[in-house]
């Protein structure tokens, strides 16, 4: 029987359960609806909303915005402030003023007409930003945070991110090639060895406690940074900011959230209908996805160091070419390689991307904070 | 025995020859009442009362003899001749050695005739005349040599003429001494019957001669000469059919199709569940009753099934008689019953006898085997995934027998081949069954089962998943009569599902439900005469069920300690059915059960502002019940109706209503059913769910019934079935009725069925039309599903064509082909994309909208069995097919994701691909 066993396992390894991709015969609603992103910034900092509409499967569109259109945020009290919008459907502020524990509703009037207003919700407080820390397995780095409300009355916790990381290429390059030749880089202006990157949070990011016994949020995983990856190469920071939610609002997240980055395991929920709290005042059964929330915005920016035998690593070749016109333009024309050193008759030259970090996406400027 | 009276015989003729004539024991005087005892019982019990008197007799010929006899102050012969009176039964008093003889038909002298020695010549003249004297065993081959159709006589000869009898009786194998169920016993169309699962058989026949047929598929046909008086008792013992090669097709005389009232039944035996092919090789009960018509699954690794558009929780899967609530190991891969004890199955997707009640599609009905009542047999099996035995044989020798059977799984490695996902997975499970069952006399019987059922795995991560099935019931049948029967059951039946997690310390939990039941039944059959019979009884079942419970790991977790109230309800049964048969064409079964249901304390119950929605916000407060208090009843009538009109003899119609209550709920949010589907009882804010079904069909028959064909149609209603809240929170809430939505439903469908059930080439091949439209149409709900417009169920496939082929190729080699294709079932599929929190992110279309690609598998298996010598030790066979030849990625599940910025859509199929597989099974 053993044979078998060890025959049956081997015709098993090419067998069991496969995903495809799938694009079912085109499903498209010709239907545009409002899009509403933000958070209204009951504490003192500025507050971004973003209004964009949905766009078909098939579209090309990577996003449509919604310009143009006027941002009231009206409280209980009568009050009234507005936003102004800064193009590409974003709509700012730089201080609401907004008062802990008055309650808030945002009326939009697009610019063709129509006219949508939120529910009332109470601005909250956010508790501060414990502390962001990071673990370290066989997968990679695992950023997490830390935080709590000793009052207990957060319970309802969202997220969201930006990273910055520093990038260096391996080869320091001190030449450019430009129209068909070779010329010395003009240092320090176009150095090219130094490079800063950034990226968003792209999920979802909740917890709750209220399973627990006291209001504590601990080691919940924020980022995960996958072993080998180039964001660990130098040094790492990331801008946490954390905002509380009622209990509505998470729900709203928690439904997006499974519709949308959950769905397919075995045991994963049906996708249900995404309900937010933005209605068309003239016609209720318009559906309007976003969830305007009133929170106060913590933030807490940490620095990750290299850690030890974090292995990042470019593969690199050096080439020589000699400094002839032809050879130089073999070799260089095609942008196969670029040069970055010269010997006494040759030019070094290497990958672009070994010698140049801004063809890894990266900019050169510093940012502020570093 | 035979040998014993044979030399006693001997003896006693060389002693007797000294003496003079016997002397009657006429001195002794018996009291006694004898109520419709057997023979053996009869002499037993004379024995005891005038002990010094021994009787010997061959129990078997004596099989149809019962006594009903009150004596008062008789002398032992005057005993006998009044028992025996009318009867072919003869006996002789050996007054010196006291020894009684009871013979059938030729009279033992216990002396010699006068002048045996001097007048031979005397004898042989009086060689024709009955009493003559033969060596017994002799005498009775002799007279069985010259009528080659034994004629057996049935009752006491009497003058009165009877018109109806009832003859009772058990039929077995005369093998294993197990008993035979639905074996037709019958002399005609209208005098027919089918042994129950006990093999017991009550047939009604008029007085006189007949020609007994005993039928069944798998063994040799019986026909008896009966020459029938009164009412009695006739067991009859069953070989097996040895197929043997070049054989001829013999046709069954099964028409029990066209004749049963019920409808909508679906019978298979393990040897057709056996002969299907399923992936891994593992026969799999409920996979092949998912393949039946009118049976749909939401995908093929779920054991969840639907009846006729019935919900996967409406389904009463009873193992014994005892109700299995989660029947599947391994997240639904397979199913939780061992093959190897299991007899059989029967499934009632229409017409549900009255007895049953609580569930409202469908009633699947897995039965054991008896144990082998005369030697000790069991077998082995070694699959790709489980390794199985089961063991059986007597504990007294034709009287009290077992069977157990144990399953355990080594499928770690095929966890290892699971989608990237569900890597560094472990899974293991085991179930154990153990029945006994013990004849205590002629009407008596007990029965002891148990089950047992456990799983546990971790899919991928820390946290580990288990849940088990624990089942026990004892069951007595007793006969009070040939006309009055009854099944008594004691059980308890439980199911706990747990979850527990340590990977974070702080936040390391366990969760858990569980489901108890108790149950009591008692069921009673009376059969008045030929036209009418009755059915009636009650059920009561206490239900204990926790509905969650979520507490820290251990001391180091920060977790706070929740539960959800514990809930007890009472759901009591009482019935009563009428079978009704004017004629040989027409036959009517009505029924009525009134179910009653109390929810119980201690509870806490909260209450709504009446007319609005039940939500958080309309919340007025609370009621707490004491411990045993009647919270609120419901209760109602349902009604069960079937009738059946015979055409011609192999055409016939039938129709049918039923009406059923459903009092316990199962409420899951995911496609499939998982183990984290949570149970809920009926409550004061929660409706029971009702249904009913009208059906109507046609049963032809053709080649003297070897194919069965039969095409019905059913149109069904379901109102408050539970749907879940857009969002909703389905574990540990302690509102459920808050996140919960009543949905109406509508069913209706055809299925056209072709069925060769014998034969070399054998098999079926269904089609079915069915839809299931949905509507969470209340308006007080707050919210509705699809703006309260009908919406097809997740396991609305409205085509579904099934082929379930088997041919014997010869006596030891047999191929099995499958073939499935049903529409994909609906799925809710992203309609627009759009852009937030970082990502581009889809939105969902309403719910169900849309289909997945259609389903289509074929499988193919071979069995081969070792050599079929008699004398030796074990018997081998293998098993050999291919699930899924030609390899089509039928997908289980679409899904959109937002990766990486992007929307990408996958489908997800389970089984992808061909997969070989290799089964080993040892007889012994």
């Amino acid at each position: 029987m053993r044979t078998i066993f060890i025959l049956t396992t081997i015709i098993f390894a090419w067998l069991i359960g496969c995903k495809k991709p799938y694009s079912p015969s085109v499903i498209s609603s010709n239907r545009s609806m409002l899009v509403v992103e933000g958070n209204l910034n009951a504490g003192a900092d500025s507050t971004t909303l973003r209004l964009t509409r949905t766009f078909k499967l098939d579209d090309t569109a990577r996003l449509i915005a919604e310009n143009n259109a006027q941002l009231t945020i009206e409280g209980r009290d009568n009050s009234v402030r507005s936003l102004s919008g800064s193009g590409n459907g974003y709509y700012t502020s730089s201080n609401l003023n907004l008062i802990i524990g008055k309650e808030y509703r945002l009326r939009i009037i697009t610019s063709g007409g129509n006219e949508y207003l939120s529910d009332y919700v109470k601005a909250r407080i956010t508790p501060d930003i414990d502390s962001v820390g990071w673990d370290r397995d066989i997968t990679g780095a695992h950023v997490y945070v830390n935080t709590g409300d000793p009052s207990g009355n957060t319970v309802y916790y969202r997220w969201n991110y930006d990273e910055t990381w520093e990038i260096r290429s391996y080869y320091y390059s001190r030449f450019v090639y430009e129209n068909g030749g070779v010329r010395p880089r003009l240092l320090p202006a176009e150095d090219v060895s130094v490079c800063w990157k950034n990226d968003q949070s792209r999920q979802i990011i909740l917890a709750n406690s209220k399973s627990l016994t006291q209001d504590i949020i601990y080691k919940k995983p924020i980022v995960t940074i996958p072993s080998g990856s180039e964001k660990f190469q130098v040094r790492y920071s990331i801008l946490l900011r954390q905002y509380s939610l009622d209990k509505n609002a998470y729900d709203f997240f928690e439904i997006m959230k499974k519709n949308t980055e959950e769905i397919g395991s075995i045991f994963s929920p049906q996708p249900s209908e995404i309900r937010g709290n933005i209605h068309n005042v003239n016609d209720l059964s318009e559906a309007v996805i976003g969830y305007v929330t009133v929170s106060e915005e913590k933030q807490k920016r940490v620095f990750i160091t290299r850690p030890t035998q974090w292995d990042f690593s470019l593969s690199c070749t050096s080439i020589d070419v000699p400094k002839m016109a032809d050879s130089i333009n073999y070799y260089f024309g095609g942008y196969q390689y670029v040069p970055y050193d010269e010997g006494p008759t040759v030019y070094l030259g290497t990958e672009p991307y070994c010698a140049d970090c801004t063809i890894r996406g990266g900019v050169t400027t510093k940012p502020s904070f570093w | 025995m035979m040998r014993s009276v044979r030399l006693l015989l001997l003896l006693i003729l060389f002693f007797t020859s000294y003496s003079v004539r016997a002397q009657e024991p006429a001195s002794i005087k018996i009291n006694g009442e004898f109520n419709n005892v057997s023979a053996t019982e009869f002499f037993k019990g004379l024995e005891v009362l005038i002990p010094s008197y021994k009787f010997y007799y061959d129990a078997s010929k004596l099989d149809s003899f019962t006594v009903k006899l009150s004596i008062t102050n008789l002398s032992l012969t005057e005993v006998l001749e009044a028992a025996f009176k009318g009867t072919d039964i003869q006996f002789a008093v050996d007054t010196l050695s006291k020894n009684i003889f009871i013979t059938q038909k030729v009279k033992i002298y216990t002396e010699l005739p006068d002048n045996f020695f001097n007048e031979k010549k005397k004898l042989n003249v009086n060689n024709n005349l009955p009493d003559s004297l033969l060596d017994y065993e002799e005498g009775y081959n002799e007279k069985t040599k010259v009528a080659p159709g034994r004629l057996i006589e049935i009752g006491r000869k009497t003058n009165q003429t009877r018109n109806n009898v009832i003859i009772t009786g058990y039929v077995r194998n005369v093998r294993t001494g197990e008993p035979l169920t639905n074996v037709s016993v019958f002399t005609d169309s209208l005098h027919s019957t089918i042994t129950d699962i006990y093999g017991h058989y009550s047939l009604m026949v008029t007085s006189g001669n007949h020609t007994l047929s005993v039928s069944t598929i798998g063994m040799k046909d019986i026909r008896l000469q009966l020459a029938v008086y009164s009412e009695g008792k006739l067991d009859i013992d069953m070989n097996e059919e040895i197929r043997v090669l070049k054989e001829v097709l013999v046709s069954n005389r099964k028409s029990y199709n066209i004749r049963n009232v019920q409808m909508g039944v679906e019978r298979l035996s393990i040897e057709k569940i056996k002969s299907v092919p399923t992936v891994f090789g593992e026969s799999d009960v409920l996979r092949v009753v998912t393949s039946l018509p009118g049976v749909k699954t939401v995908g093929e690794a779920s054991t969840g099934f639907n009846v006729r558009g019935g919900s996967a929780d409406q389904n009463l899967i009873l193992f014994n008689e005892a109700t299995i609530y989660n029947p599947s190991h391994f997240f639904g891969l397979f199913s939780a019953f061992n093959p190897e004890v299991v007899e059989g199955i029967e499934l009632y997707k229409s017409s549900i006898p009255a007895n049953y009640g609580g569930r409202l599609s469908s009633v699947l009905d897995i039965k054991t085997r008896e144990g082998n009542k005369k030697n000790i047999t069991g077998s082995a099996g070694i699959g790709l995934v489980t390794s199985r035995v089961h063991l059986e044989g007597p504990l007294i020798k034709n009287k009290t027998s077992f069977i157990m059977g144990a399953r355990t799984t080594y499928a770690n490695w095929l966890l290892n081949l699971l989608p990237q996902e569900y890597k560094n997975s472990t899974a293991s499970f085991q179930d154990i069954d153990f029945s006994v069952s013990h004849k205590i006399d002629s009407s008596n019987d007990l029965y002891l089962n148990g089950y047992f059922s456990n799983d546990k795995f971790s899919l991928g991560s820390d946290t580990t998943y288990g849940y088990s099935n624990r089942n026990a019931n004892i069951k007595w049948k007793h006969n009070f009569s040939s006309k009055f029967r009854g099944v008594f059951i004691a059980g308890y039946d439980q199911y706990q599902y747990n979850v527990s997690s340590n990977k974070n310390e702080v936040n390391a939990f366990k969760l858990g439900f569980d489901v108890k039941q108790s149950t009591f039944k008692s069921d009673f059959t009376y059969f008045l005469n030929t036209k009418h019979s009755l059915d009636f009884g009650l059920s009561s079942v206490y239900y204990k069920l926790h509905p969650g419970y979520f507490e820290p790991y251990d001391s180091n977790s920060a977790i706070q300690r929740d539960e959800v109230n514990a809930e007890q309800a009472l759901e009591s049964g009482l019935y009563l059915a009428h079978h009704y048969s004017p004629n040989n064409k027409l036959s009517v079964s009505s029924g009525i059960r009134y179910s009653i249901f109390n929810f119980l304390g201690p509870q806490e119950v909260s209450i709504y502002t009446p007319g609005s929605p039940v939500t958080e916000s309309n919340r007025t407060g609370t009621i707490a019940y004491g411990k045993g208090k009647f919270i609120n009843t419901y209760k109602g009538p349902e009604i069960r109706l079937s009738l059946r009109y015979i055409l011609t003899p192999t055409l016939s119609v039938k129709a049918a209503y039923n009406s059923l209550r459903q009092y316990i709920h199962l409420l899951s949010n995911t496609a499939i059913i998982a183990p984290t589907d949570i149970w809920k009882l009926s409550d004061p804010n929660i409706r029971p769910q009702k249904g009913e079904q009208v059906s109507l069909g046609f049963y032809k028959n053709f080649k003297s019934n070897t194919i069965e064909t039969s095409v019905e149609l059913y149109y069904k209603k379901i109102k408050d079935y539970l749907d879940y809240k857009p969002g909703g929170t389905l574990f540990l809430n302690h509102n459920i009725e808050t996140d919960v939505i009543n949905t109406k439903g509508k069913g209706y469908g055809v299925e056209v069925l072709l069925k060769k059930p014998g034969g070399k080439l054998n098999g079926w091949i269904s089609y079915t039309y069915s839809r299931i439209l949905l509507n969470a149409y209340d308006s007080t709900q707050g919210v509705s599903i699809n703006n309260g417009k009908y919406y097809p169920a997740n396991y609305d496939k409205p085509h579904d064509v099934t082929l379930a082929g088997n041919f014997r190729v010869n006596h030891r080699f047999s191929v099995s082909l499958n073939f499935n294709y049903s529409t994909g079932r609906p799925i809710t599929l992203p309609i627009a994309r759009f852009y937030y929190a970082g990502s581009e992110r889809v939105l969902y279309s309403d719910r169900n909208q849309y289909r997945i690609p259609d389903y289509f598998r074929t499988d193919f298996s071979m069995n081969i069995d070792g050599n079929h010598k008699v004398h030796q030790k074990t018997h081998n066979s293998w098993t050999i097919g291919i699930y899924n030849v030609l390899g089509r990625q039928n997908p289980y599940s679409v899904y959109f994701v937002s990766e990486d910025g992007k929307i990408n859509g996958y489908k997800l199929s389970i089984f992808g691909s061909a997969i070989p597989f290799v089964n080993f099974n040892i007889r012994f």
